[in-house]
């Protein structure tokens, strides 16, 4: 297929579109969350209803994550935007008869309706999603995941199609630069600069990869976008092949998320077929195929050289970088590895201009950032914010506020890599450099509210157990030294430990974080140092004295 | 032609070639460096971080075993802060498996041993691990005490890229990790092993040793594989 192939396809999608008999759209959120809470049967028994009511020109259309995960399941109505929460195989019946044939919403039911005076008619017009700022997750929620043609609808390839032919790998590589887009996956390395790398060193075999292996405790952005527009992924590594001159894409997902890897695969067929993935794309010169790898339950492979390990077919165990994988990568080629968020911005920056993309957010932080919103909030789910939105905010007016009347104590963000943000902070502006300050990180996006009741203690006692868990046990100071601050953790919290504990801890901590091989033992004592600077009375007040035979010895 | 580079360590100015790494710069200069996964002439892994010294310019600490020389760099390998962790290194080791000198084969030479009297080892600030562990008796010659290993992996490279022969690997994550022969099965019922005894000569400590030895008395020659790499060099 040629590009005018091409246009002629979306040509004639967007006429049937225009011209389609069917007025209304109605919207099933089939995202993990939803489908969790029964949506895959509100699906079937829409269908029925509709057919029982002789309303067949309606199309019903299951989607990706529309966001308010823990109102599942979702329901939307187009056009007019209606979405209404908590949906089941017995209220569905009423919603379709009141929103459809009587033309009247159902204001029980409307999204969030528990907790607004009025509800909003359109969702739209919702606090909770007039303060987000939806790039990545843009057509998540509003695309059927397996249908390439409702990408399409939704500009889907048309960034592929204008890098192809519009623009030279330099010119791409530049518009990303401009973008100052920094990479989703925790760290925040200039996109830019690395896809720059990359193309700079000569090799005539160079290679994608997207990390999906998403694995923070609470975090699920990779996972939505995987599953809800795996499209906008491909195009974007696509995109990043072309840019770099790779043709060989790896798209690595964690083997916990079978929905997303079988729609991710569904994906690269449907691509394939249409011509934008594969030999010669849209007739030109250029080829580029994905393949899907499935990790196998190491969080430690989401670390890039054991990430490129792991698709070696080795054991996923990190290697001392340098050489890094731009220069030395998968099987020793250049090699550019994007996180699935990061790879989500890339169509909407090449179509509407870095320039664009870097007056959102903040002077060193641009663009925005998906948060996966858990714990004790009202709104838990996924959101995305511009960057320099405060935590007030998202947990606040976005998230709702604390379950049941409680009192913010503290947010963790960045999972175990990460730290507690205390209340004090609460007007943080959440970017990469503020956050650092805290003794917190961006990271993947996880933020978990916690109220007055946690105990912080025990947060870095979880966290540190997760480490112990997941280290790959390489290296000596992830191996042992996350075990023995676990140990010690455990003895705080039993009351059992003393002041010399707390000091072991300490002093194990910096050692920990400035001698291990890779970044997961790197940043494994992040929440115990930030629990240690922010709540230290709740360690203390836990001591118990020194007993004067232990005194001698330890001193 | 390889190119030169100046660099100092601990003040020391030494004109190196640029493909070398900071500890085979250090160790033909007389500058020693703790280690214990490095052994000359198996690719370096980086593992046991005792080698972590300090570059002038970053606050981060670099493994000498894995890092390569660079026009005027500055390294310190014993500022008092690397020493608190290369003591800290050996007391985990030791806290990790059941390291019990006075009963062991390797008493008297024994790298760690070696490694706790250099860094001054009084006492173990950490609660010992005491973790159940096997022992496999089952190849005619050798011994493999999983007691004594400190996860170097060591013998797994020796087998792998001197023997070529690969009947060692990892299994299991953290400190869980142990050395198993083919896919955990009896050393005895390997079908990879050639019983060569490189793994056992490439051993820092008592946990590869052979059947004839009793306590205290397996003398380990690691020299051996550095060797025998160096005259396979040659011959090509």
């Amino acid at each position: 297929m040629n590009r005018v192939d091409f246009k002629n396809i979306i040509h004639a999608e967007e006429l049937k579109a225009k011209n389609a008999p069917t007025k209304h759209k109605i919207f099933v959120c089939c995202g993990a969350g939803c489908i969790s809470s029964g949506a895959d049967n509100v699906m079937k028994k829409l269908q029925e209803e509709i057919k029982n009511r002789g309303l067949e020109d309606i199309e019903v259309v299951p989607t990706g994550c529309m966001g308010p995960c823990n109102q599942g399941p979702l329901v939307k109505f187009k056009p007019g935007n209606t979405v209404y929460q908590k949906i089941d195989c017995v209220n569905i019946g009423e919603v379709v008869k009141s929103q459809i044939v009587d033309k009247k919403p159902l204001e029980d039911l409307l999204l969030f309706s528990e907790h607004r005076e009025k509800p909003f008619v359109n969702a739209e017009e919702d606090p909770y999603f007039k303060k987000q700022l939806k790039i990545a997750l843009k057509d998540c929620g509003d695309v059927h995941p397996e249908k390439i043609e409702d990408y399409l609808l939704h500009d889907g390839y048309k960034a592929l199609d204008k890098a192809l032919f519009e623009m030279s790998p330099e010119d791409v590589i530049s518009e990303i630069k401009q973008s100052r887009l920094r990479g989703r996956g925790g760290a925040g390395y200039p996109t830019g600069l690395k896809w720059e790398t990359v193309y700079r060193h000569v090799n005539d075999q160079k290679y994608i990869i997207c990390n999906g292996d998403e694995g923070d405790p609470g975090a699920f952005m990779d996972r939505s976008v995987l599953e809800g527009n795996p499209h906008r992924i491909l195009e974007g590594m696509t995109i990043a092949g072309y840019a770099v001159g790779a043709n060989k894409g790896y798209a690595y997902i964690r083997g916990e998320y079978p929905l997303a890897i079988k729609r991710f695969e569904a994906a690269i067929k449907a691509a394939k077929k249409l011509g934008v993935l594969g030999k010669n794309i849209l007739g030109t010169n250029f080829s580029f195929d994905v393949e899907v790898r499935i990790g196998a339950g190491a969080f430690v492979c989401g670390e890039e050289t054991a990430l490129i390990a792991s698709i070696e077919g080795r054991r996923g165990t990190p290697s001392p970088r340098p050489p890094y994988p731009a220069e030395s990568g998968l099987w020793g080629k250049p090699t550019l590895i994007n996180n699935v968020e990061t790879m989500a911005s890339i169509a909407p920056i090449i179509l509407k201009g870095g320039e664009w993309y870097s007056e959102i957010g903040t002077a060193k932080s641009a663009g925005t950032k998906v948060f996966a919103l858990a714990g004790k909030i009202n709104y838990a789910g996924l959101i995305e914010v511009p960057m320099g939105t405060t935590l007030r905010e998202i947990v606040f007016d976005i998230g709702g506020g604390i379950q049941g009347d409680g009192q913010f104590k503290a947010a963790q963000t960045g999972g175990p890599s990460g730290g507690c943000i205390p209340a004090e902070h609460l007007d943080v502006k959440m970017d990469y450099e503020e956050l650092m300050k805290l003794g917190s990180i961006m990271g993947s996006g996880g933020l978990i509210v916690m109220d007055e009741n946690s105990d912080m203690v025990d947060v870095a006692r979880f966290f540190m157990e997760f480490c112990v868990d997941e280290s790959c046990g390489k290296c000596v100071p992830c191996r042992v030294g996350t075990k023995m601050m676990h140990d010690l953790l455990q003895k705080v919290c039993e009351n059992k430990a003393t002041q010399l504990d707390i000091e072991r801890l300490e002093e194990l901590a910096v050692y920990v974080k400035e001698c291990s091989l890779c970044g997961l033992g790197g940043s494994a004592p992040n929440p115990l140092l930030s629990t240690l600077r922010h709540f230290r009375h709740e360690y203390d007040t836990r001591v118990q004295p020194v007993r004067k035979s232990e005194n001698l010895v330890h001193q | 032609m390889m190119a030169l580079v100046t660099i100092y360590i601990d003040g020391k100015k030494i004109i190196a070639g640029s493909e070398k790494t900071i500890l085979e710069v250090a160790r033909e200069n007389n500058i020693e460096i703790l280690t214990m996964c490095h052994l000359k002439g198996l690719t370096d892994v980086g593992a046991c971080r005792l080698c972590m010294v300090e570059l002038e310019g970053s606050p981060k600490l670099f493994s000498a075993c894995t890092t390569k020389v660079a026009d005027n760099m500055i390294v310190t390998t014993n500022s008092e802060r690397i020493r608190r962790y290369q003591r800290i290194t050996t007391e985990l080791f030791f806290a990790e498996r059941n390291h019990i000198c006075a009963v062991c084969v390797s008493n008297g030479a024994c790298e760690l041993q070696d490694l706790g009297y250099k860094v001054g080892l009084d006492a173990i600030r950490y609660p010992h691990l005491f973790p159940q562990c096997e022992v496999d008796t089952s190849h005619p010659l050798y011994v493999m005490d999983q007691n004594r290993c400190i996860s170097c992996s060591r013998c797994i490279r020796a087998c792998a890229e001197v023997e070529g022969a690969y009947n060692w690997d990892m299994m299991n994550r953290g400190y869980q990790i142990r050395v198993i022969s083919d896919f955990n099965t009896l050393w005895g019922e390997s079908t990879t092993c050639t019983s060569c005894g490189k793994c056992v000569q490439a051993c820092p400590t008592g946990a590869l040793w052979a059947k004839s030895i009793v306590q205290g008395q397996q003398d380990k020659h690691p020299e051996f594989i550095t060797d025998l790499m160096e005259r396979r060099k040659m011959n090509l």
